[in-house]
């Protein structure tokens, strides 16, 4: 794959000199971890650095782990990773569960979920799980830690709040103190790899709570309180579902691209909030905890 | 019946080894030194326009550019059946992506960077995307020069319009035939554009020595026939035929993309240019998309009328191509459907109007099924309704109509021997076409669809093949032949039939990719043909080898030769049980006399195969009284889906397709096909889609939005069948069935879904999104 663009390319050994480089060359520089999203729009032409970053030789970034009363994921946490770590299934399923969904194989071994909101690509799968969780983002500068709730992270299509001197170094997902149970559902035009024309993660608590967030109707994934208030006030049933799709209406704005109508998508967002609400509802009658801790 | 020992076995495929353990070669895999140079092709971004004005001065500035080639270089034009195509365009573009000018420098960076530095200025032309506007009398004319083309003399075109062939039929009373008819059914359908998807990309190497002599490496379907056109083409140059080599390393998937020559014409005339560098142009998938062929897309009026119990009194059918902005490969399309789109029913009153129309969209042309399978769309979903209507078993309907051996094509000539009765039974039966199917949840409807299929091979009446046969000092075998296996397992069933008649075993025969200048002639790897075309030659070629070998035995020995026969790699005599002289003892060195001289040689056979009964010859204004296709090989198949009514998400149950290949050579190749045809028709009407904007810019010319099956989209199960009645040119009653394999899976999926959902979806494809939008339509989904 010939790049007929010119950049130049460091590969860090340790944050602190990561940091220093991203000090020193800011805007004019790109991170590269698993590459997926960076490659193309490199050989595309789309977005060339200056210099490349290359921070995979990071290990501090490359952990998962349970600590503080949260669930760590390193920022060079690939999907296959997630789909292999016992923790991610224990304590953030939808995560686990979103993961398996990702492009595919091949793309699962190199993509990182860090990177996958650092790109912010509207259709992005780890956006609802991260919601629905209320997770948070840590970006690190020479400046010091900077945290970001995700629900605060997305600014617009490809486009999030970390700053130009800024990495990701890890999400922190905090354990739930009531049961959970949660459930994503994404649209795709077959079963095989797809990016999501639309999707739908679900977070449901015993205590009745419920969290609802949708990606890829709208320039960011988003969570609805509306919808959120409607399930605490009137509860998870049949009826409380078709008030909730006919809401659905006002609420979210799909729209028609070479993947789907507007139609399809707003159709889709109801079908699906319907059967990742009912599924998540099954997780939460299971005997084990899903997420969270008993 | 003859009984025989490698013809009808699944042998392991012969290049089995060399790709699963990475020996394989493919053209991207060839190493050239460091001569080698890299061409980077500038691509027009207009659907339709003059080119004004090409400035490469910027372009030639950049370190390692050697040179830069336009239109300019080349005044030729080509094309296999009609020469309406150039190297690079002229004075105007007729499609979105199509080449300008080339780029050629010492690596591939610098070549895509200077190609971005070529200014081409344009003046936009009225450009037209669709086959319906570009007859309309106030259309553009996308080719003025249309009258001058050089084409077959099969091809009707009509000047100064879009359309560059009509191909039309007339048979017996039409007008009677719909009088007679109690009911009539009369419906437009749609099948769009597609893409092959296969896997490798078009590649190719040519290099133009000082000596004048030019080999081009290319990834291809035709090497014979990509020969004859770079020297057609390039002939006001000086160059022949004979200056000519074409070397076919392997092919990772062609599906009629790499077939006639599209993108390899580019090497061949760059390589003009810069004498003594190979030079390398490699498509990436983007212009497998956009700038090889596409399959044609059709808009098809078929008006059909039946008796009360089904059988058919008239056919009228009337097929709109887009073929986009060159058809010299497209209209030979346009024309088979012509000839064929009665489908494999007998059909006494039928009129056909096959029209091949320009568009300022990516030129069409050849692709698996040739047309039939976007023919057959229509006029199965119309079986299946009119079945309906009548309340006739759509099993039935098709048995009432099946066309027989001696029956009379569209255009007259007999019908040959067939199975498809067998095939029609036997589908039904494994499908359990009476019994009712179940669905798996309360969001789910499901039902059966059923479908027949035919097709010919669409070739020139004189297409040959040929062989040359070598025996090696220890009776090994090299056969010569220069079909392309493109994954369907050509070579390994070459093998096996120079292995049935020379009793040599498989492990000693070897048959491998072509070259021009070695191998014989053939005329392309399409049309399902070369089981049957150039396996005849091998046949001869080996029966050939084996005269020789009697014959030598026969003078040396004092045996008479009809008392001689083959076994096990050695020569036996009828008469004389103890005798045995085995190949190897003499196929090369001769047999010694009892005076010390020898006599033989190097044994060596020849086979050439040619149809002398076909004809194109006909009134053009009936199609009748010629024999343009050799033999339809027919088929029947049915499925089972299952559709998720809230989301419209179709899946597969099970697929039952039976195919009458007239002898099975290796029965597993012939099942791999069968399987490997049904996912790429599912693929098809299921998922598939091409968008093109405004402009006529294809939206979609990747795998991220424009979707083949993954594993995860088979369906539970494929059950393969195979049919055998003998076709009586075939090697062993061989016929093709490479291609059919997809024809039927379109038009059994629409009529499944239909029988599911009380749905009929007319266009394709059916994705799922179609297919709910027409059920929130109707209000039965929420």
């Amino acid at each position: 794959m010939a790049i007929p663009y010119e950049f130049h390319y460091e590969k860090p050994l340790t944050l602190q000199a990561a940091l220093e480089l991203l000090d020193k060359h800011g805007e004019n520089s790109r991170l590269l971890a698993g590459g997926t999203d960076v490659a193309n729009e490199i050989r595309m032409g789309f977005r060339v650095p200056g210099l490349l970053i290359d921070i995979k030789g990071l290990e501090e970034l490359k952990a998962i782990r349970v600590t503080d009363g949260a669930l760590h994921i390193g920022a060079l946490v690939g999907f296959d990773t997630i789909r292999a770590s016992k923790p991610i299934r224990d304590h953030c399923h939808i995560l686990y569960e979103a993961a398996g969904l990702v492009a595919s194989p091949g793309v699962r071994n190199r993509a990182t979920m860090v990177g996958n909101i650092c790109s912010a690509v509207a259709c992005m799968d780890s956006a609802a799980p991260l919601l629905v969780h209320d997770a948070l983002v840590h970006c690190r500068s020479l400046g010091g830690e900077r945290v970001v709730p995700v629900a605060k992270w997305f600014v617009d299509n490809r486009k999030t709040c970390i700053g130009g001197r800024e990495l990701v170094t890890h999400v922190s997902i905090p354990l739930q103190e009531v049961k959970c149970a949660g459930a994503y559902q994404k649209m795709m035009r077959y079963t095989g790899e797809d990016l999501a024309a639309a999707n739908v993660g679900v977070l449901r608590f015993a205590d009745g709570r419920c969290h609802v967030a949708f990606g890829s109707v709208g320039p960011i994934p988003k969570r609805s309180p509306r919808l959120e208030k409607h399930f605490l006030e009137h509860g998870v049933n049949p009826e409380s579902i078709v008030r909730a799709r006919e809401m659905l209406e006002k609420l979210i704005k799909p729209i028609s691209d070479v993947r789907a109508s507007k139609e399809y998508r707003m159709h889709m967002a109801g079908v699906m909030l319907e059967r990742a609400l009912i599924a998540a509802g099954e997780r939460l009658k299971m005997p084990r905890v899903i997420a969270g801790k008993e | 019946m003859e009984k025989l020992h490698a013809v009808g076995q699944s042998a392991v495929r012969v290049d089995g080894k060399e790709k699963v353990s990475g020996a394989a070669l493919f053209t991207d895999d060839l190493e050239f030194g460091p001569d080698l140079l890299y061409a980077e092709i500038v691509e027009g971004p207009h659907a339709h326009a003059m080119i004004t004005k090409i400035d490469t001065s910027e372009a030639e500035k950049v370190p390692g550019v050697l040179c830069v080639v336009t239109g300019r270089d080349f005044p030729y034009n080509f094309g296999l059946y009609m020469k309406d195509r150039f190297i690079f365009a002229q004075d105007r573009v007729r499609f979105f992506g199509e080449q300008i000018a080339a780029v050629v420098a010492r690596s591939p960076a610098a070549a895509k960077k200077a190609a971005r530095l070529v200014r081409v200025s344009y003046k936009p032309l009225p450009k037209i995307l669709n086959p319906l506007d570009a007859i309309e009398g106030d259309a553009s004319l996308i080719h003025p020069g249309l009258k001058s083309y050089e084409h077959v003399p099969w091809f009707f075109p009509q000047p100064d319009t879009n359309i560059a062939h009509h191909r039309k039929i007339r048979k017996g009373d039409v007008e009677k035939g719909f009088a007679e008819a109690d009911h009539v059914l009369d419906d437009t359908y749609e099948v769009p554009r597609y893409a092959h998807c296969a896997i490798e990309y078009h590649a190719a190497v040519a290099k133009y020595d000082h000596s004048g002599r030019l080999t081009v490496w290319a990834s291809s379907q035709s090497p014979h026939t990509q020969r004859n056109l770079f020297a057609n083409a390039l002939a006001p140059m000086g160059i022949r035929h004979n200056d000519v080599r074409v070397i076919a390393p392997h092919v990772g998937g062609g599906f009629g993309s790499k077939a006639g020559v599209t993108m390899e014409i580019l090497a061949a005339a760059i390589a003009t240019r810069v004498k003594g560098h190979p030079v390398k142009v490699m498509w990436n998938r983007e212009r497998e998309f956009y700038n090889t062929y596409q399959r044609l897309g059709v808009v098809a009026r078929l008006r059909l009328g039946v008796k009360k119990d089904g059988r058919i009194t008239a056919l009228h059918h009337e097929l709109y191509w887009d073929a986009g902005a060159y058809v010299e490969y497209g209209a030979n399309v346009v024309n088979a459907v012509g000839l064929s789109a009665i489908g494999p029913y007998r059909v006494e009153n039928a009129s056909i109007d096959s029209y091949c129309i320009y568009t300022n969209l990516p030129p069409g042309g050849p692709y698996r099924g040739f047309g039939y399978s976007e023919f057959l769309f229509g006029l199965e979903s119309h079986m299946e309704r009119i079945a309906r209507h009548l309340g006739i078993d759509p099993v039935e309907i098709r048995r009432r109509n099946a066309i027989k051996a001696g029956d009379l094509t569209a255009y007259g000539a007999k019908m040959n021997p067939s199975g498809l009765m067998q095939a029609i039974d036997a589908v039904a039966k494994e499908i359990r076409w009476d019994e009712p199917v179940l669905p798996g949840n309360d969001e789910e409807a499901v039902g059966k669809g059923f479908s027949l299929f035919w097709k010919a091979p669409a070739m020139p009446p004189n297409t040959s093949s040929s062989c040359f046969l070598k025996f090696n000092e220890d009776a090994s075998i090299n056969i010569l032949v220069s079909g392309m296996d493109i994954g369907q397992g050509f070579l390994t069933v070459m093998a096996q039939i120079a292995s049935e008649v020379l009793t040599v075993p498989l492990s000693k025969i070897r048959t491998e990719n072509p070259d021009t200048d070695r191998n014989p002639y053939e005329w392309q790897t399409v049309a399902s043909h070369v089981t049957w075309g150039c396996g005849n030659a091998v046949k001869l070629a080996a029966q050939d080898a084996r005269n020789q070998v009697l014959d030598l035995v026969s003078r040396t020995q004092n045996l008479p030769k009809d008392t001689l026969y083959l076994a096990e790699g050695s020569v036996r005599c009828v008469t004389k049980p103890s005798f045995r002289m085995a190949l190897e003892d003499f196929v090369i060195h001769g047999i010694q006399m009892p005076d010390g001289t020898f006599r033989g040689g190097p044994i060596m056979g020849r086979g050439v195969f040619m149809p002398e009964y076909a004809t194109t010859k006909a009134d053009p204004e009936t199609s009748q009284g010629g024999h343009p296709n050799v033999h339809y090989t027919v088929g029947a198949a049915a499925a089972i889906v299952a559709v998720d009514k809230k989301t419209g998400k179709v899946k597969v149950r099970k697929i039952v397709e039976a195919v009458d290949c007239g002898k099975a050579i290796n029965p597993d190749l012939v099942r791999g096909q069968i399987t490997g045809g049904i996912l790429q028709g599912i693929s098809t009407v299921l998922y598939e889609e091409m968008k093109f904007d405004h402009r006529g810019k294809m939206l979609n010319p990747n795998f991220t939005d424009y979707k083949i099956p993954t594993s995860l989209d088979l369906p539970d199960e494929v059950v393969p069948i195979i049919i055998e009645v003998a076709e009586p040119d075939g090697p062993y009653g061989a016929r093709g069935m490479g291609e059919h394999t997809m024809i039927p899976v379109a038009p059994m999926i629409a009529n499944a879904i239909d029988d599911a959902l009380g749905l009929r979806i007319k266009t394709m494809p059916i994705t799922a999104e179609k297919i709910c939008l027409a059920l929130l339509k109707k209000n039965e989904v929420r």
